[in-house]
């Protein structure tokens, strides 16, 4: 049994990831995603599985579309990864399942968001389609800022900059929940504490340890499957009234901040769900 | 007398300036600027012309072709000095300021995390404009610290080292409209009030041009303004603030006149004719 780590830099997370089959006696090899070349058919022998951990989401995606329909397993799967990349696709997929999410509406062009956005009332989030780490999310309170950045993502361009994703502003209590489910099963769930509504920890948000109630876990673990399940990171957050909504779900997560809160190992609950998956498929 | 009009797409100004040339039989040629091959080492079109008038939509462009044409000697309306002062709001607001012309207080950040900081020192509501830029495009009117981190974010994103030079002035409170003042040369050839519920005048985003009476004032606080930026055909854009003070908001070096042509019954290319007539 061979897993294969793709990855270009090696952050806390991965170097814990490494750290974790060493322990394990698991043999693993770093591929550095700087570096590989893929054929569109028959490539990458020697693995059972590839756990992908790259940084970039494209190369993630791409990467797990040509490994996964050549019989590498990847995790995440390459329908996890295109799902969780691209809050539209998220969203939808959550929407399918009937797991609670903030109202969200969607416009192909900066007039028509303008509409949905008055329509829908002030606070509105805008958001990027795809990205990472809260960047360029927008609280729109009021006309001129729609107008402007409208007009900015126009200008930004691209293909995600184009679609424009509004979503309701839900007031949280200085906090929202990140819960990380691995195969299904919720694992650890933290707080993330910030004065600013942007609550990424890599933008400055406490991380603090979360309980996990049924509530969280039953709308972690259906959020998850709802994406196509694998190991994920849920972002939740809780209502004025009391009630649980899913933001959005990462499918590479990061953790570094999680670990010493919730005390729960999370590189090696990932490296033996990544076992257990190649173990499947070498007895195939 | 040869003229040459650098223009690309002809506009409604164009047009009527073309026009205007001919009734006039004066000799021209009308060059593309984006067909120009301008060799630096001998400076031939220069050579053939008497003045270059430049109506170049791009601002790039016309920086750049002026600045060879009037180092070969061309006389080029308006002077690449001008164009440049007036193509960059923060050159503008300098030669404005160093010359005592009323401007509103204006703040200059080179990074994101100090724009911010320029934003909050300054107070809310304020404008960010991109320092280079037209017809209202980009401008922002920053409501709050929410809207200044995601407008400062996106501009940020948009990449190119301009967007990264932060200009943010103080949103003064203007009557629903604006003034904006022609100068050709000496004389202000018409005012006219630029009437718009938004916050944003510009009549290419459907601010209405309504007459405006030229009084001594305006006439004077125009002539400083064009002359702080070197002078030649010029529009100024004024604020009326509401203690009944006038402020100068910018100065445009290729203006276009489309709304003044239907508000005012001035000869607007006439005047400007003469105008470059008078320099060769």
């Amino acid at each position: 049994m061979r897993l294969g780590v793709l990855c270009s830099r090696v952050r806390v997370e991965e170097k814990l990831i490494f750290k974790a089959l060493q322990d394990r006696g698991v043999e693993g090899d770093r591929i550095d995603a700087n570096s590989i070349t893929l054929g569109l058919s028959g490539s990458l022998d020697g693995y059972d599985a590839v756990l992908v951990r790259c940084l970039s989401h494209s190369r993630a995606l791409y990467a797990s579309k040509l490994l996964g329909d050549n019989g590498t397993r990847t995790i995440n799967d390459h329908a996890v990864i295109a799902t969780c990349g691209d809050k539209l696709l998220t969203s939808v997929a959550l929407a399918k399942r009937g797991v609670p999410t903030p109202r969200t509406k969607v416009a192909f062009t900066a007039p028509a968001a303008l509409d949905v956005i008055e329509e829908m009332g002030y606070p509105v989030v805008l958001k990027p389609l795809n990205g990472s780490w809260g960047r360029l999310l927008a609280k729109i309170n009021d006309r001129d800022a729609a107008e402007t950045i409208l007009e900015h993502k126009h200008t930004l361009g691209g293909y995600h900059h184009s679609i424009f994703y509004i979503q309701e502003y839900i007031e949280k209590p200085g906090r929202d929940i990140r819960s990380f489910v691995v195969g299904g099963v919720v694992r650890a769930a933290i707080y993330r504490h910030s004065s600013h509504w942007i609550t990424n920890t890599a933008r400055g948000g406490q991380a603090t340890d979360c309980p996990i109630t049924p509530e969280i876990a039953q709308i972690s673990s259906v959020a998850a499957e709802a994406v196509g399940g694998g190991v994920v990171a849920v972002d939740l957050v809780e209502t004025a009234d009391g009630r649980l909504l899913v933001l959005e779900v990462n499918h590479t997560p990061e953790f570094r901040n999680s670990i010493e809160p919730t005390g729960v190992d999370i590189a090696g609950l990932i490296v033996d769900y990544a076992v257990e998956v190649a173990d499947m498929e070498s007895e195939r | 007398m040869k003229l040459a009009v650098l223009c690309s797409r002809v506009r409604v100004e164009e047009k009527v300036i073309l026009k205007a040339l001919q009734e006039r039989d004066l000799q021209y040629d009308r060059l593309d600027e984006r067909k120009l091959v301008l060799c630096l080492q001998n400076g031939q079109l220069s050579h053939e012309y008497d003045a270059i008038w430049c109506r170049a939509i791009s601002h790039t462009r016309a920086l750049y072709a002026l600045s060879v044409l009037e180092a070969w000697g061309s006389k080029v309306v308006n002077s690449h000095s001008v164009v440049r002062t007036c193509g960059d709001k923060v050159l503008t607001t300098m030669a404005l300021i160093r010359e005592g012309v009323p401007t509103p207080r204006t703040v200059v950040a080179l990074s994101a995390d100090a724009a911010l900081t320029a934003i909050e020192g300054l107070g809310y509501p304020v404008v960010l404009k991109p320092v280079v830029g037209s017809w209202g495009r980009l401008l922002s009117r920053v409501n709050d610290r929410e809207t200044a981190e995601a407008v400062v974010a996106h501009k940020d994103a948009l990449g190119g080292p301009l967007h990264r030079i932060f200009y943010i002035q103080e949103y003064v409170d203007k009557p629903s409209r604006d003034i904006r003042t022609m100068v050709v040369g000496d004389e202000v050839v018409y005012g006219m009030y630029r009437r718009s519920e938004h916050w944003i005048t510009n009549t290419a985003r459907g601010g209405e041009a309504l007459p405006c009476q030229v009084t001594d004032e305006l006439r004077d606080l125009s002539l400083e303004a064009a002359r702080a930026v070197g002078g030649g055909i010029l529009a100024v854009d004024i604020l009326e603030t509401p203690d009944g003070g006038l402020l100068v908001n910018e100065v445009n070096d290729t203006p276009e006149f489309h709304g003044a042509m239907q508000a005012v019954d001035v000869d607007i290319p006439g005047k400007m004719i003469d105008y470059i007539l008078k320099q060769v």
